[in-house]
């Protein structure tokens, strides 16, 4: 459990348009906040130490009639992503195989975590994915796979939800922009935000991280 | 530790390079989308660079306990899937078969190459698949416990459910027997045939083998072969014991022809193939176990009898197979603790 220590200032917006459009004008409207990054140390001994070449993400959180909005925008000066044809036949057949392009590339992603049930007092629940007593939801977007949610109770826990949410992202001038709809991003809430950058091999807790902030 | 542990020993001496056992697993495991690089049982020929490209020397394994760091294999490294010109060839004429693209690496790229020791070639063909070691780096690796280790029979299996394709179990392997389905998102290695084995079916590797170069059973089973051939005899061995998995597929080591001119000596005397290069693959073990059967060939040419070679010749499949039911397993009783 870690003490709550920083506030977010949001907006509150009716979008004339799609929310999720990156470009949208009401994001111009919210004030972006600067959110530090932080490494995880060295986890696994199999990998290279990683550099620390994103300190930061802008993020901006709109609550409007339409739902609650998040923009996350982040320098990366790669761009990883794939997109994969579909595995449509699991095993034998009589067909002529699609072809895994790649076995060592990895996407960039982003992640924004909330706890899975409302915060009583001014504690968050732990950053590592939540604890037993403080399960967290996690909403993943991956350059190559879309958007996930999944759900953890602690470090090592993390499971798919099965369900996906609405996210929309784009690539442009050595910048990565991700709008994402979480419902349960309410005022209030406290979130986490993580970001992968998959030329340095990122997956997994080997990522960029931020404390936890709070909705207002 | 598992109850039980299945095992396979192979006798290099016996391997034709057919590549029968690669195509019986590839034909009945890996035909799937995104697996058209994989060979979860693959033969090498050695010295030779390998499936993929220098395994053996990019990492993995153990170093005083801890996983060593490693490279990941690039597609290129495994080798390159491509399709012939079949439809031009048959149907218009006039032209060879060719690759549809430019062909740079393929998983048997360096084939019957081998190397020279004072003039003479010597090389051999190394039968490769998933060790199922009793201390996988694999398993140790992987941040979501997505690979077990079967209690009943000591398979190794990655749960396609909980993996989430972060590849560490790929860098830890030391013998890159673990492969990533990019379609998928997902690791995808040797299951060791476990549906047959429970069963009590060989693997397909195993059965196909015109060479019938393996054998299969549990290691604490005392009437296996495997037991025998590992425990007994001490005539067969893990590949890198070093790298710290204690892997549970066994080899025979080979024994090459003799040299031009040797005939009277023995393989240490006037070896075929560099010693260092079988100590560098079994361990310095590996001349003992060629002092011994080598012992083993001098007694059955002298007309006496040798257990060992009789029980490597191996001819019918119940004297290379002893593989009970799972629901019979229970009848094993151990006796052998490594």
């Amino acid at each position: 459990m870690k003490r709550l220590e920083c506030l977010l200032i949001c907006s509150a917006a009716a979008f004339a348009q799609n929310a999720l459009d990156p470009a949208a004008a009401e994001w111009k409207s919210a004030a972006p906040v600067t959110l530090a990054l932080h490494r995880t140390p060295p986890l696994y001994p199999t990998d290279a130490p990683a550099a620390l070449e994103i300190p930061s993400v802008q993020a901006q959180i709109i609550h409007s009639p339409a739902g609650n909005f998040v923009r996350l925008e982040w320098a990366d000066k790669t761009r990883d992503s794939a997109v994969l044809p579909k595995a449509e036949h699991a095993w034998q057949g009589d067909h002529l195989v699609t072809q895994s392009a790649a076995t060592d590339r990895f996407s960039d992603a982003c992640a924004v975590m909330i706890p899975a049930k409302p915060i009583t007092g001014d504690l968050n629940p732990s950053l590592q994915m939540g604890d037993p007593d403080h399960p967290v939801h996690i909403f993943v977007w991956d350059g190559t796979r879309g958007a996930a949610v999944m759900e953890a109770s602690g470090r090592e826990t993390t499971k798919r939800t099965g369900q996906s949410f609405p996210a929309q992202a784009q690539y442009a001038a050595g910048k990565w922009t991700v709008t994402m709809q979480i419902p349960d991003l309410q005022a209030g809430t406290p979130f986490a935000v993580a970001i992968w950058n998959g030329s340095q091999q990122d997956r997994d807790g080997r990522k960029y991280f931020t404390i936890w902030y709070r909705a207002q | 530790m598992p109850q039980h542990q299945i095992s396979m020993v192979l006798d290099l001496n016996k391997c034709l390079g057919c590549q029968t056992c690669t195509m019986a697993c590839k034909k009945l495991w890996t035909d799937g989308d995104g697996m058209d690089y994989m060979y979860w049982n693959n033969v090498e020929t050695r010295p030779g660079q390998g499936y993929p490209r220098n395994w053996d020397k990019i990492g993995g394994g153990f170093e005083d306990g801890k996983l060593r760091p490693s490279e990941l294999p690039t597609k290129e490294d495994y080798g390159q899937t491509f399709e012939y010109n079949y439809a031009e060839r048959l149907f218009q004429g006039g032209m060879q078969a060719m690759p549809q693209e430019e062909v740079r690496n393929t998983p048997n790229w360096d084939e019957d190459v081998g190397a020279l020791m004072l003039g003479e070639n010597y090389y051999f063909y190394l039968p490769r698949l998933c060790n199922h070691c009793t201390n996988p780096a694999c398993l140790e690796a992987c941040p979501r416990k997505a690979i077990y280790k079967r209690a009943e029979d000591g398979i190794v299996l990655v749960d396609q459910d909980r993996c989430e394709g972060y590849r560490y179990c790929m860098k830890a392997c030391p013998y890159k027997k673990i492969y990533f389905n990019e379609l998928l998102g997902k690791a995808q290695k040797c299951i060791f045939c476990y549906p047959r084995i429970e069963k009590g079916e060989v693997n397909a590797c195993a059965k196909q083998c015109p060479g019938r170069l393996r054998f299969v059973g549990y290691l604490d089973d005392p009437e296996s072969a495997v037991h025998k051939l590992v425990h007994v005899y001490k005539v067969a061995l893990g590949l890198f014991p070093e790298k710290g998995t204690e892997p549970n597929v066994f080899y025979v080591p080979p024994f090459n022809p003799p040299r031009t001119g040797s005939y009277g000596k023995s393989v240490l005397e006037d070896p075929r193939m560099p010693m260092d290069y079988l100590k560098y693959l079994f361990g310095d073990e590996v001349i003992d176990v060629i002092r011994r059967l080598e012992g083993e060939l001098h007694r059955a040419q002298s007309g006496g009898t040798s257990e060992v070679l009789q029980l490597l010749i191996g001819r019918d499949e119940h004297v290379r197979y002893q593989i009970p039911k799972h629901e019979d397993l229970i009848q094993i009783q151990g006796v052998h603790k490594a």
